[in-house]
């Protein structure tokens, strides 16, 4: 999938190349079409040919911009503008009576056609300079009148062949050069590529190697520290010494916040570094989870409600993972900063699920956010009251992952009433079955 | 201690973790709350899976619940349940196995999850309430 979009991405660089180069060579076609008309109205004023210059070289010109313009998609009006440089000179030839460089004229329409970087172009020049050649050099030998092709009086067939090979092989070179460098821009556009796939792939290497590092220093840290929590929570149960419990109690709270300190730079390490997966969404699920972990969260003296609500059943799909974090996130804080004055604390998640996003909303009856701290909620670390262990990283990681996600959250909150918070994502593919 | 005065749910617990603390917390823990009859500690994959062989021919005598740790030096918690998977199906009827772990890597979780032989993923440290969830969750026959 990954490489097929880099392959797909690489064939989009090169058109796009190629059509510059198009642009380009359009516009130096035209400067020199129009400059080809001019000169041939230049050179009416030598033998007064007015009527072959505006008509012959008119004609071309509408020739060569009708067939630009009903066909501008495929590059057919190139072989057009070919033909027509090539009648050009023909022309050119007739207006000056045979001058022997008008000839050249044919060497000068094989250079420009260089431009577009094909080699094909040569070939409707070629084609006319030969017959034109043969045709005009046989009728002028041949005693018909007014054809102008040479101010020879005669012209050997070894001349007239060497005319020809020449013309020949300067036009293979030409042909020749627009190859060399059609392929040396793929070539050029290929190394490119391969120097960024190589980057990237480094750049993933060294993703990977310290996502895995975060990951098992998380948990040889996070070992031992549940282990004491297991341990404290024993010597708990086995005193009855009223400053013994508080100091066990103390301690549980610093060991469980280093505990969340962990859990969030690891949330923080992976939302950064991780692609956005595609998952298949149960909100019901997802809920449950999170009810099951959060159980066990905290003081557990007071349980608090969940009242859940789940509207909409067609298929979701996001990215497990941060969804998980983000509701995570923000129903242990409706549980962490509960209100202990009132009778009945409790954490509402309401889900709407629709067509293109689902809007979540999470409110709460706890202590509320005071409304100068509202602005600073979403900031890395910062902590709007102390009442509760936090590292002041939940709330930024739950926005910044909804960031990935391409959600949105917005927040309402009243001190001693409670907390609202508004989610909207978008879903990511909706399967139409 | 009040818990002491709780009636026994199961019979026995085979816990099988490298980490000796652990183990004694879960020793503890099972005690504490009346969890079991007998806690089985054994230090490693190989040890765990040797007990389990040896009780082959007598299945009343083989544990309820195994308390089994993801990372152990050696042999980890997946290899065991490679071997365990061969095992007869006498010994896989009768044991639950409960996977413990610190981790929080998604692989592992998922890892943990999609394996049959794994009924559940349970976060270290064992608490009285998870104890207490999982004997409402999963009824003592007797």
């Amino acid at each position: 999938m990954k490489q097929k979009d880099e392959n797909l991405d690489q064939s989009a660089h090169i058109a796009e190349f190629l059509s510059a180069i198009k642009t380009k060579s359009d516009r130096l076609a035209n400067y020199f079409i129009f400059t080809f008309f001019a000169f041939g109205l230049f050179l009416a004023t030598f033998y007064d040919t007015w009527q072959i210059a505006v008509g012959v070289g008119g004609l071309l010109l509408v020739a060569y911009f009708s067939a630009k313009m009903t066909l501008a998609d495929s590059d057919f009006y190139q072989y057009v503008l070919s033909a027509v440089l090539g009648i050009f000179m023909a022309q050119f030839i007739y207006q000056m009576h045979g001058l022997f460089e008008m000839h050249f004229t044919a060497f000068l329409s094989s250079a420009i056609l260089i431009t577009y970087q094909k080699w094909k172009l040569q070939i409707p020049l070629l084609i006319i300079v030969i017959v034109h050649h043969a045709l005009f050099a046989y009728m002028q030998y041949s005693g018909v009148g007014g054809i102008y092709f040479t101010q020879l009086d005669h012209m050997s067939l070894q001349t007239f062949i060497f005319h020809i090979v020449l013309v020949a092989a300067i036009f293979s070179v030409c042909g020749l050069w627009a190859y060399q460098f059609k392929k040396y821009s793929e070539m050029h556009i290929d190394l490119i590529f391969k120097k960024k796939e190589i980057e990237n792939m480094e750049l993933k290497r060294a993703n990977y190697e310290l996502d895995h590092f975060v990951y098992s220093a998380s948990h040889d840290l996070r070992a031992p520290l549940n282990s004491m929590l297991g341990l404290i929570e024993i010597a708990k149960d086995e005193t009855e010494e009223e400053h013994t419990l508080e100091y066990l109690e103390a301690l549980k709270g610093n060991a469980e916040r280093l505990d969340t300190f962990i859990c969030d730079i690891l949330d923080y390490s992976r939302n950064l570094r991780t692609d956005v997966s595609n998952d298949l969404i149960s909100y019901k699920e997802l809920l449950n989870d999170i009810e099951q972990n959060l159980k066990f969260m905290g003081d557990n003296s007071r349980s608090v409600d969940f009242i859940t609500a789940i509207r909409g059943d067609s298929p979701v799909f996001s990215d497990k993972s941060r969804l998980n974090n983000i509701l995570n996130n923000l129903i242990s804080n409706a549980i962490r900063y509960q209100d202990t004055e009132k009778k009945n604390p409790f954490v509402k998640i309401e889900i709407d699920i629709l067509e293109d996003e689902t809007h979540i909303v999470i409110s709460d009856n706890g202590i509320g956010i005071p409304e100068e701290s509202l602005p600073k909620i979403y900031d890395m670390f910062y902590r709007a009251s102390n009442k509760a262990v936090g590292s002041g990283l939940g709330l930024y990681i739950a926005k910044e992952a909804l960031n990935k996600l391409g959600g949105q959250i917005k927040v309402t909150s009243k001190v001693g009433e409670g907390t609202a918070f508004y989610i909207q994502i978008p879903n990511r593919q909706i399967i139409k079955i | 201690m009040e818990a002491a005065s709780q009636k026994t749910f199961y019979k026995k617990v085979l816990v099988v973790d490298d980490n000796p603390t652990d183990r004694f917390i879960a020793k503890k823990m099972i005690e504490k709350c009346s969890f079991a009859q007998e806690t089985i500690l054994c230090e490693s994959a190989q040890q765990a899976l040797e007990y389990l062989r040896a009780l082959e021919d007598e299945p009343d005598a083989l544990p309820d619940f195994i308390f089994l740790d993801i990372s152990m030096p050696g042999m980890d918690g997946y290899e065991f349940l490679e071997q365990y998977a061969t095992f007869p199906e006498v010994i896989k009827a009768k044991c639950i196995i409960l996977m413990l772990t610190t981790s929080l890597h998604p692989d592992d979780i998922e890892r943990a999850q999609s394996n049959p032989l794994v009924i559940r993923f349970i976060n270290k440290p064992i608490s009285r309430d998870k104890l207490e969830m999982i004997s409402n969750d999963f009824p003592a026959e007797n």
